[in-house]
Formats: structure tokens, sequence, C-alpha cells
């Protein structure tokens, strides 16, 4: 079995309001549309994944909180319907998803030896939370193509930031390791928003547009300073100031996903394609893309020449 | 005044799902008393609120009549799963949706097949009212509402309980100190994950034995701050809201670690 690899990273940010303005038949809740800009976006990312035709999509999400160690989804079929406990008026989603439980106990193996606690979910009847759903409904809507969950120790919260993103440093490490050593082609996902400040009501019509934009202007313009350092490929001074950017925009890629995302891809310092930005109730989300096939970074090994 | 029973209680599921562990089997034991002093008490409706069930946008509600099904914790899965049957007296429920402006807070009702009910309020469900006979009102935890907010809430949903002629049991569903273990630990010597935090829980429950309500109102937001009490200790003051402020004592039912955070079944005297 030939080595596994990374193809690409994608920043995939989870506001259930995609969906619902999508309206996608697993959804039980209708919409006129809405957020078009960033479904759009989505859109431009679905077809530069499907051109990956990678073996598994990795997926973060802030929305599976663990108290004790890093969790990883570890039953083959999990299927049922996620309501989001926020905006259950929005999601009603019918998922059914297919786990690639061998890199998942990998994943969960490297991360141990890395000196993390890691564990691996065997229950049959848990409930995907709707962050990982989301994101993988956005990016990939046909559900083909096998995923791992990992959850989100909620270190950073209960610790401080270094110390949380000093763990997803270790985790992402652990989960390419575990991606070589079985062979995957991979792509990764980190289901994070940036600014997080957010509307404390919702409009009677949610998907009236003339009632979003950004919550705060700070937050804002932390977003678009991000997007524009990350777009030049200046990664190093991205995350150099990523401490400063989660706590003067409240942004949620303190939750680790992203630190996680980029520590797998070995930080490359390569420019990333923004597909689009919006708000969603005020929070700031940008689709992203760090294509390591199309920076030279990896060979564009096809699935049939590495065995897997 | 309409409550006729009142409980501080916590939310994690360890003493429901595995209560032959001695730790966790004297907090499902204390549960249990508790859940008898609730049956004696004869309430028509309970009034429960969870610092598990999160909102940010807006004070939800319960308002589906009837939630069952199986229930599997986030965290605690390996443990089993929790089945609940719950039934919602939406009469209550929709009047407190609609009176919340009063005091300055906008409400939603939550009615929608396969909603994610939290862990608290179904273990809390389960102990003290086992046959599910007794209707409740469940309410969020707005993450961003602060205790006074939160004491409002209270208030006002036993006002309209008793506007509607309802005898009313409050719940506060809800931690102590709030710091786990984070290793994996042999469950049997489960403890309080430290010295200090143990000493805050004590001085807590003593503060509610002895009625001390000024004392309280001073301590909590220290308690939270240096034991990162659950939420603030929200429910506590869900619960004082309830009782106007007001309260004799009460007993401490159990208290003990679960993972190295501090929880207690404590039943109110009023």
């Amino acid at each position: 079995m030939a080595q596994g690899q990374i193809l690409a990273g994608y920043l995939a940010p989870h506001p259930p309001h995609l969906v619902y303005g999508e309206n996608p038949p697993q959804n039980e809740a209708r919409s006129e549309g809405g957020w078009e800009q960033l479904r759009w976006a989505y859109e431009r990312a679905r077809k530069t994944l499907d051109e990956l035709k990678p073996d598994v999509l990795l997926v973060h999400s802030p929305h599976w909180i663990t108290q004790l160690g890093h969790h990883m989804l570890g039953v083959r079929n999990l299927r049922g319907k996620s309501v989001d406990p926020i905006f259950p008026n929005l999601f009603r989603y019918n998922f059914d998803l297919t786990v690639d439980v061998e890199l998942a106990e990998a994943c969960c193996q490297e991360a141990r030896d890395a000196g993390l606690v890691a564990k691996m979910m065997r229950n049959p009847n848990f409930r995907v939370d709707y962050g990982t759903i989301t994101t993988l409904h956005l990016i990939r809507p046909q559900w083909d193509i096998p995923i791992v969950g990992f959850s989100a120790n909620n270190t950073p919260y209960y610790l401080n930031t270094k110390e949380g993103l000093h763990e997803m440093d270790v985790l992402g490490k652990a989960t390419r390791r575990a991606i070589e050593r079985t062979g995957r082609r991979a792509v990764m996902l980190a289901s994070n928003t940036f600014s997080h400040w957010h509307f404390h009501e919702e409009p009677a019509i949610p998907e009236d547009m003339s009632q979003e934009h950004p919550a705060r202007y700070e937050g804002y313009k932390w977003d678009m300073r991000m997007i524009e350092l990350l777009r030049k490929g200046h990664t190093r001074e991205a995350f150099r100031l990523l401490p400063q950017f989660i706590d003067e925009a409240f942004a949620e890629v303190k939750s680790g996903a992203f630190t996680w995302m980029f520590a797998a891809m070995g930080y490359p310092e390569i420019p990333g394609e923004l597909h689009g930005y919006g708000t969603v109730i005020g929070t700031g989300n940008a689709v992203m893309e760090w294509n390591l096939v199309k920076a030279g970074l990896v060979a564009d090994a096809p699935r049939a020449a590495m065995g897997a | 005044m309409p409550v006729v029973a009142a409980f501080l209680v916590p939310g994690s599921p360890l003493p429901r799902l595995k209560p032959d562990n001695i730790p966790w089997g004297r907090i499902a034991a204390g549960y249990q008393r508790a859940g008898r002093a609730m049956a004696a008490a004869h309430p028509d409706v309970i009034l429960m609120y969870s610092t598990q069930w999160l909102a940010v946008l807006d004070e939800l509600w319960l308002t589906r009549p009837r939630l069952t099904g199986l229930h599997v914790d986030d965290n605690w899965y390996d443990y089993g799963d929790l089945p609940f049957d719950i039934h919602v007296d939406t009469e209550l429920a929709h009047a407190c949706v609609a009176a919340t402006r009063r005091i300055g807070v906008n409400s939603r009702g939550v009615n929608f097949d396969g909603f994610p009910v939290d862990t608290g309020c179904i273990v809390a469900n389960g102990f003290l009212n086992p046959d599910g006979s007794i209707p409740v009102v469940m309410a969020a935890n707005n993450v961003y509402h602060s205790a006074e907010t939160t004491e409002q809430l209270g208030r006002l949903a036993a006002q309209l309980a008793d506007e509607q002629g309802k005898r009313v049991a409050v719940v506060g569903v809800g931690g102590l100190s709030g710091s786990i273990l984070r290793e994996e630990i042999d469950i049997r010597s489960d403890r309080i994950a430290s010295h200090d935090d143990d000493r805050w829980n004590r001085q807590i429950l003593d503060a509610i034995e002895r009625a001390d309500v000024n004392g309280l109102r001073k301590e909590v937001p220290e308690f939270a701050k240096t034991a990162r009490a659950d939420f603030g200790f929200k429910h506590f003051h869900w619960i004082l809201g309830a009782l106007q402020g007001k309260f004799y004592g009460a007993r401490t039912h159990a208290y003990g670690p679960v993972y190295g955070s501090g929880a207690a079944v404590v039943e109110f005297t009023i």
C-alpha cells in the first residue's frame, strides 16, 4: 500500500441556514432561499472537491463538544434525524453517513501515541451533531464519500487558547500520520466560522437578506485581514495573529478545527482560494480551499495507483 | 404560593447510567429520595431549567405535548442510552412564551419532532418523574442571560402557573464546581477535582441549608468564578426566582463527584 496523502483542506463553516436556504430533500424545513453568495461559494468548492476524488473526508466540528479527550466516530453507518438545538426551525435533517472506521481508529491510535486522550465512539444510536452534518452536506451533498468525524475537546475554553490550540496542532499531525499510514487520499474540512459575534434575535423571515450584515464592524475587519493574509499564502503570519483574532473577533476558530487542518497539512505557505464570504445572523463565514495538488506539494496519485 | 416542592439536581448522566459505581450510586440514591419527595408533594407541573439546554437567540421553551426517544450523551455514550418519555404542560409553556416580553425577554416555543432534549432534563425527569405522570415545562439556558434574568424567568413561570391554579415543583438542573478530571480514571475512585472546589461546594451547600439567601447572593458570583460553577450556578437562580427569593432551609440528599465536578441533590424547605 502506498503512503496516503492529504490532497486539500477546506475551511467549511456550518451555518445550518445555508442548508435551509438550499432546500435539499433531506431537510424538513422549507425556505425561499437566502445566503446565496455563501451557497454559491460552496457550489464552487463542491466542484473542486469533485475533481480531487478523495477516498475520505475528515471533519472537525465545534458542535460535538467533549470534555474528556478527543473523540472520533467509530460506527460504520450512522443515520437519523439531526435537529439543530439552536435553530430547530431551520434544520431538521435526515442523515445517513458512512464512516471510514479503519482510518478513524488509526487517527485515534496516533493521537494516543502522541500523548492525547482519544476515544472511539462506538454507540450505534449516537446522534451526529449538526455542525458535522451541515459541513458535509454543503461540501458533498451526494454523501458518497466515507467520512471521519472528530469531536471538539473543550480545552481551548476550559484551559486557554494557547494550550487548546497546541493540542489541536498535535491532533492534526497525528491525523496526518494516520492518513499516511492507511494509504488514504484525504481531504480535511475545518468546520469553523471566523468572527462569531451574532444577533440575539432572529428576523421574522430568517432568509430575509435585508436583515443580514456583519454583527460588528470589528469582526468584519478582522475577517478581511485574515482572509487577505490567507489569500496571499501568509500562513505563518495568520497563525501568529490567530490568538488575537480569536480574542478580538470572538472567532470560532478557537474551537480548533482550523489549527487541526493546517497542522495536518504542514502549515503550507500557499495562497488559499477564497470561494466566497458572507455573514449568517451576523457571523463571518469564509469558504476557502488550500489545494495541495494544485500547489505541487503532493502528487495527484489516482486511487488505483495508491493501492487503496 | 403555588410552589409545593423545589430541588437542585445534577445534570450529569453518570449516576443514571451507572449507579452501580459507588460514587455515582450515592448521587442516584439521593436522586431517588428526592423523587419520593416529589411524588409526596403532588405537583401539577414541574418547572425545569437545565444548564445543558443552550440557547443563544431568544429564550426557548418546549411546547411539544410529548417527546419520546432514546438519548445518547455526547460524552458518556459508552455507558448506554437514556430512554425518555416527557409530557409537556403546553398550556403553561405557551403562557411563558407569551409573557416574557414583560421582563424584556423574547421567547419562542419549540415544537419539533426529534428535537434534541438535553441530557440534564432527561436525567432529572427520569429520576424525579420516573413514570412521566407529572407534566413539565422546560426552559433553556440562554447563555447570554444573567443570573438576574434567570431569576426573573423562574419567578414569572411560577406566577403564571399560579394564575392557572397549578401546584408547582421547581427544578434547577446543573452542577456545582465545574472542573472535571481530564484523564481516564478508575471511576470507583472518582473525586472532586480539587480541595478548593470541594470546600467551595460544601460552603455553598451549607449556605443553602441555612437558607442564607443574602449570603448566597454575595458568594455565588465568586463561587462561579473560582470553582467554575456550572454556568454561573444559574439553575439556582431559576429556583430562587420561583420561590420569590425565599425558602426556610434545605436538605442535601447527596453530594459527590461526577468525573471530578461537583454534584448535589438538594431539596428545599419551603
